[in-house]
């Protein structure tokens, strides 16, 4: 019985130990040391990102060429997109492919990150002219199970190149029941984006 | 008061006298076997602990640093760990009892039971903690209150009802075997309560999968997870099935006699095939199951009692209970089907050449065994309350005359003068004066184990030196 009580105290110290050495500014700098830490350490975003993992520096943008960005499975070297970056111009590797051909009007804009609960939203647009044609999500909370699930929902409804951004060409949409929060990010990300873009 | 080489008078009130006094009469005579070093069961203390470690590393990646700056984020990830510790502990619980020839033999059924309940206590607090962390961490996030949390939880996540159930099955085995609780419920029942974790393994493997952050997405770490599952399930397959099966196919035991050794306790001779090929040392155990009506449905561990020649097989049992009473009608003929062998309670773990055995009442039948195969040169210690409860006293006899063994039969109550005399540091060192450099096997009652355990401390035994054999799985 003293080996268990040894265990469990080790489990429980073990377990804080971990997460303050995973928790705010200052601990982060230990943590960057580990070796252990083979995720690409960026300085943390600014303001309260309640939901771990999703606020942190995981939007790869290589995968925003594909219709599901936040699906990459490896988590390659990151660099954070800049809220507010128009034109894929931050983000040097992420060759369109899918659905903007190289005309001379089409053109991208980017959103700002918008963070609710869950993990960070974030929103690009392709214009042709004035015209979207395009809605890609570069970040959508995945950390759980179930925001993933929830992320997949609105993705789904309303981005592509034919989702509901495009055929309604603006950001009063549908929320997507069971995801409001994170449908009301996803529109006010891309409300920025339209804002901008005009 | 000590008897060196008693005769105890009356002892044999049984109705036949022992075959052949438990001499292996013409079978091979036993060689001391080649010492097995600790290192096997270091090595699988080791890799049990790397797979804890591993097992969290995924969250430990996951999660950038400096990212839990909320109180919900710090409990879900607290939930995470946990989480990830209990999936795992509950893995080891139930490939620890896989009955692995391997983990039978390196770390041996006993030792295995001690590491199962510690780790057992620490797997529920797990469990309990990675339920509650999520709970209020979720409930903290979405702004509910934690009732409601609950609810939404076991409506909306997918696998969470089976979860909650599995948690509560770990609750109810974890509860019966707090050991005021455990003694004071008929072994079978426990034993079928405790089967009802692998029903915890079934119901709590969806959720881990269909939730889990570090689990739901496809990738190596999941992978690696089911693999855990997969290993787990081939070993008990393995353990459990494929192992006995082979095992009893080929050696074919069978009931060949049942004696009287005492009033209270009998021994069963065993013949079968190819025993002289048997891969058993003396002081160690096999679950046996006596294949009659009555006694088939339930297993339970003796250890053998000679040790091994190509004649036959003894077990000696003390009658405590309804299933040890059935024993004595055996009849001749009967076929047995038996588990192992298992334990590490044997001459080949000893760390040196000169050892102390101290057996307390049945506790000799394991003794009995090692005393067969340890070099010469032994000393054993025998305490027995009456004359009439010292068993295998001929053998021992054989024994000291040609092992070179030392008996010493202290009779008596634990509080008459000459027990208690001798059981103490300096009464160990008036017997044995080089104790501190023996291996002490000790075997008995878990008073004279803890007390016994106590005075060899004091006398400055170092405790890799002790055997222990408890009678308690
Ligand atoms: C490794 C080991 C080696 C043993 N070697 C010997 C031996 O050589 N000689 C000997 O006389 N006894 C030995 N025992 C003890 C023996 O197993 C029990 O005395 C016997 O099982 C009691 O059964 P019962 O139904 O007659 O008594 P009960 O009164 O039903 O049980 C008495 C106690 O025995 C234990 N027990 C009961 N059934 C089982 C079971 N199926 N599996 C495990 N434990 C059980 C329980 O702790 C119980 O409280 C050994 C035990 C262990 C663990």
């Amino acid at each position: 019985m003293r080996r268990a009580l040894l265990a469990i105290t080790g489990l429980a110290a073990s377990t804080t130990a971990m997460v303050v050495l995973k928790s705010g500014p200052g601990a982060s700098q230990v943590a960057q040391e580990l070796p252990a830490a083979g995720q690409p350490v960026a300085p943390a975003p600014d303001g309260p990102a309640p939901t771990d993992g999703g606020a942190g520096p995981e939007a790869s943008p290589s995968g925003a060429a594909s219709p599901r960005p936040r699906r990459s499975a490896t988590r390659a070297p990151a660099t954070r997109p800049t809220a507010g970056a128009t034109s894929g111009a931050r983000l040097p590797s992420a060759p369109r492919t899918s659905s903007a051909p190289a005309r001379p009007t089409t053109r991208t804009v980017t959103g700002p990150v918008v963070e609710n609960e869950y993990g960070n939203v974030q929103v690009r647009i392709t214009l042709s002219g004035s015209r979207i044609v395009d809605a890609v999500a570069l970040e959508l909370p995945e950390e759980t199970a179930q925001s993933d699930q929830r992320s997949q929902q609105v993705d789904d409804r309303y981005s592509g190149t034919s989702g509901l951004v495009v055929q309604q060409q603006g950001a009063d949409l549908d929320t997507v029941s069971g995801a409001t929060a994170t449908s009301t990010s996803y529109r006010q990300s891309l409300q920025a984006a339209i804002d901008r873009a005009n | 008061m000590t008897y060196p080489r008693t005769h105890a008078a009356g002892r044999r009130a049984g109705t036949t006298p022992s075959r052949d006094g438990g001499r292996p009469a013409g079978g091979v005579r036993p060689q001391v076997p080649p010492r097995r070093g600790p290192g096997g069961r270091r090595v699988l203390a080791a890799l049990l602990v790397l797979g804890l470690l591993a097992s969290v590393l995924p969250w430990w990646l996951d999660t950038p640093a400096g990212s839990l700056r909320t109180t919900a984020a710090t409990l879900t990830a607290a939930g995470r760990i946990t989480g990830l510790v209990a999936g795992y502990l509950l893995l080891v619980q139930v490939l620890m009892m896989s009955r692995l020839p391997l983990l039978e033999r390196w770390i041996g059924g006993e030792q295995i039971a001690r590491w199962h309940r510690d780790l057992g206590a620490t797997l529920l607090v797990a469990v309990l903690a990675h339920a509650a962390l999520i709970l209020v961490g979720y409930a903290d996030l979405e702004d509910k209150p934690i009732l409601t949390e609950a609810g939404v939880l076991l409506r909306d996540h997918e696998d969470m009802v089976s979860a909650f159930a599995a948690a509560g099955v770990l609750v109810l085995i974890g509860f019966t075997s707090v050991r005021a609780i455990r003694r004071v419920l008929p072994y079978e029942l426990w034993h079928a309560l405790h089967l009802a974790s692998y029903l915890a393994l079934l119901l709590g493997f969806g959720h881990q999968f269909s939730n889990g952050a570090q689990l739901f997405r496809p990738g190596p770490v999941r992978t690696l997870w089911i693999a855990m599952y997969v290993v787990v399930v081939a070993a008990l397959v393995w353990g459990r099935v494929v192992a006995p099966l082979a095992f009893n196919l080929r050696h074919r035991l069978r009931v060949a006699d049942v004696v009287a050794e005492s009033p209270d306790t009998i021994s069963i001779y065993l013949t079968g095939d190819r025993l002289g090929e048997l891969d058993l040392l003396g002081g160690q155990f096999f679950r046996w199951r006596f294949l009659t009506r009555g006694c088939w449905w339930q297993s339970h561990p003796f250890s053998v009692s000679a040790a091994a020649n190509d004649r036959w097989l003894r077990l000696t049992v003390k009658v405590v209970g309804a299933y040890t009473r059935d024993l004595r009608d055996l009849d001749p003929g009967t076929p047995v089907w038996a588990e192992g062998p298992s334990g590490t309670f044997t001459a080949a773990h000893r760390t040196g050449d000169r050892a102390l055995l101290i057996a307390g009442g049945s506790g000799i039948t394991p003794i009995r065994a090692v005393l067969e195969e340890l070099p010469p040169g032994s000393a054993l210690i025998y305490r027995a309350r009456t004359p009439a409860d010292v068993l295998l006293h001929r053998e021992l006899d054989w024994l000291a005359q040609a092992r070179d063994v030392r008996i010493w039969y202290v009779i008596g109550s634990r509080n008459d003068p000459g027990p208690r005399q001798v059981l103490t540091p300096d009464g160990l060192r008036g017997l044995v004066p080089d104790v501190v450099r023996r291996d002490v096997y000790l075997c008995g009652p878990p008073g004279l184990v803890a007390q016994s355990l106590a005075v060899l401390r004091q006398a400055g035994v170092p405790r890799r030196q002790v055997h222990l054999a408890t009678f308690e799985l």
